[in-house]
């Protein structure tokens, strides 16, 4: 790695400017290249990208299509947690309820969250019933398969103690086996998190693009706009760091509730 | 695997119990009807069977109540869908469509994110470059590539090459370099000390070690993949299976667009049992081919 050339080696930079390194040239690689074009072209360029972004910001309409979407997010979310934690815990603690669910889950798991869209625009029409649909579909599967297992895999000795001890059925399920069942559920909540947000930008676009202008908004449906009518690459780009920020927040948010409430584990 | 020996247990059980072979095994023999019965009724075949009967009765019952054969066609109006899809070979094109960019795709990303993971994995200051540009583009997921690559690529076939590549690299990447970093430091200290050379630690060292990551790093990617296909066809492509069910829904003819969801899932089932026997056939060392997603 070290040339002979130079007199600092570069095994000697500190690790922050070793990280930041090759973004930064790629970025003005990418502005050189830019500057090349006539000065018509449609490609996204790195100065203008912010002037889109401070553009966006100012007017407002990004914080509102990145909100909504969001909204969206945790509306299905709501949906797929009270529906595949509920279903999660009766199979996780019964055998029967488990056997008999598991090949009918099985065989929905494969099915894309995307591939439900025609179905869910055919019943719901192309606003937001169908984006929900499609975001509680993407969470519903982490969710159910990581609450499934963390509750088949609570200690047995805890239930029997429990049980021993004459409590009923149902508060053994409340108090040992959800409690136990937390790291798990906790688990498939961040990634069915993580699914769900790139589901919602696949919907909002696909209902964008098959629906024509009369789109439902968010921010996938922005970018669809700025693809198809206004041609604004640039906003494009905007758009696809927003949904990536936001992607690295919802798994940040999630890892920190982890160790917060999950203090004994790292 | 499991299913199929119970199946033949099952099968066992209910054709030769005057087998003389079923002599050495006395208990089952002289098993009473109801323990027969039982028995027969726990199979594990039998419950998956039993499953998808309720299935598609409910299936049934719900699609006569809503009674709008656009919303909810019955199962069996699906099923001869299917049929004739099958049958004018429409099905297995657009199945070929899809499979083939699936493959180019896979086979891309493997190229690049294999060594490259090897690379940053056995090169720590490369490492320190290039790890903190990956973890920049990992969050912006294949579908907020779409708009960009629909200008780049123009409606067709190379859109959803690019984005399942794009979202096959990442699991690949990271799980080769977990992989090759979690090779036993010993093993190549000893190799080293007899004299063994770069390649040779290489390939019989690093390789057989970071394999079973590598494979697991390749199901995550087949599956994303699989799932990035549909929406890029859906919205950017003329053709394939994400195109297909869109198409149909347009023209509003629902039992096609349920034969085309239900193949979808069929052929990412089907795709998956089969990297799993891959899997075991490559990796027999790998304790536990489980994964966490």
């Amino acid at each position: 790695m070290t040339t002979a050339t130079h007199r600092f080696s570069i095994t000697s930079l500190p690790p922050a400017v070793k990280a930041v390194t090759l973004p930064i040239l790629l970025i003005l690689a990418w502005q050189a290249w830019t500057l090349t074009l006539p000065e018509n072209s449609p490609a996204p360029a790195p100065a203008k990208v912010v002037a889109s972004f401070l553009a966006l910001t100012a007017s407002g309409d990004l914080i509102w299509s990145t909100l909504q979407s969001l909204g969206r997010v945790i509306a299905g979310f709501a949906i797929a947690m009270v529906c595949g934690i509920s279903l999660g815990v009766l199979m996780g603690s019964s055998k029967a309820v488990r056997e008999n669910l598991d090949p009918i889950v099985e065989s929905f798991r494969p099915i894309a969250p995307m591939a439900i869209l025609p179905i869910a625009i055919l019943w719901f029409g192309t606003g937001t019933p169908a984006a929900l649909t499609i975001v509680a579909y993407a969470a519903f599967f982490p969710l159910l398969v990581n609450t499934v297992y963390g509750v088949s895999r609570v200690d047995r000795q805890l239930v029997r103690a429990a049980q021993t001890m004459g409590i009923g059925r149902l508060r053994t399920v409340l108090a040992v086996i959800v409690p136990a069942a937390v790291p798990s559920v906790l688990l498939g909540s961040r990634l069915a998190m993580g699914v769900a947000w790139t589901a919602i930008i696949a919907a909002e676009l696909a209902v964008g693009a098959k629906s024509g202008s009369g789109g439902s908004g968010g921010i996938g449906n922005m970018m669809f706009i700025f693809y198809a009518y206004s041609v604004d690459l640039n906003g494009i780009v905007v758009c696809m760091i927003v949904v990536g920020v936001i992607a690295l927040l919802i798994d940040r948010l999630f890892r920190a509730a982890e160790t917060r409430l999950l203090p004994w584990r790292t | 695997m499991v299913s199929l020996m119970e199946t033949r247990s099952a099968k066992e059980l209910s054709e030769i119990p005057v087998d003389p072979s079923a002599v050495r095994r006395p208990a089952r023999a002289t098993m009473s009807p109801g323990q027969l019965a039982g028995r027969f009724w726990r199979a594990r075949w039998f419950v998956v069977l039993r499953a998808f009967a309720v299935f598609i009765a409910l299936w049934w019952g719900v699609s006569a109540w809503v009674s709008s054969p656009i919303q909810m066609p019955t199962p069996a109006k699906v099923f001869d869908a299917f049929l004739g899809l099958a049958s004018s070979g429409e099905l297995f094109q657009h199945i070929w469509i899809s499979t083939q960019r699936l493959l180019v795709a896979l086979v891309v990303a493997t190229t690049i994110a294999v060594p490259l993971g090897f690379f940053m994995a056995l090169n720590r200051e490369a490492n320190a470059f290039i790890d903190p540009l990956v973890e920049l583009l990992r969050p912006i997921s294949g579908i907020a590539w779409i708009p960009l690559g629909l200008f780049i690529f123009g409606v067709g076939g190379t859109l959803p090459v690019f984005i399942m590549a794009y979202v096959a690299f990442f699991p690949l990447l990271l799980n080769t370099v977990d992989g090759v970093k979690g090779i036993d430091r010993k093993l190549l200290a000893a190799a080293e000390t007899m004299g063994v050379s770069r390649r040779a630690r290489l390939t019989h060292i690093a390789v057989p070690a970071a394999l079973p990551s590598v494979m697991v790093g390749f199901r995550i990617a087949f599956a994303s993949a699989w799932a990035a296909i549909i929406a890029a066809e859906l919205i950017g492509s003329p053709s394939g299976l994400g195109f297909a069910i869109e198409w149909y829904r347009q023209l509003l003819m629902s039992p096609k667009v349920f034969a085309f969801i239900m193949t979808i899932g069929a052929v990412g089932y089907l795709c998956d049992l089969g990297l799993r026997a891959l899997q075991r056939k490559l990796t027999p060392w790998a304790e536990g081919t489980g994964i966490g997603q």
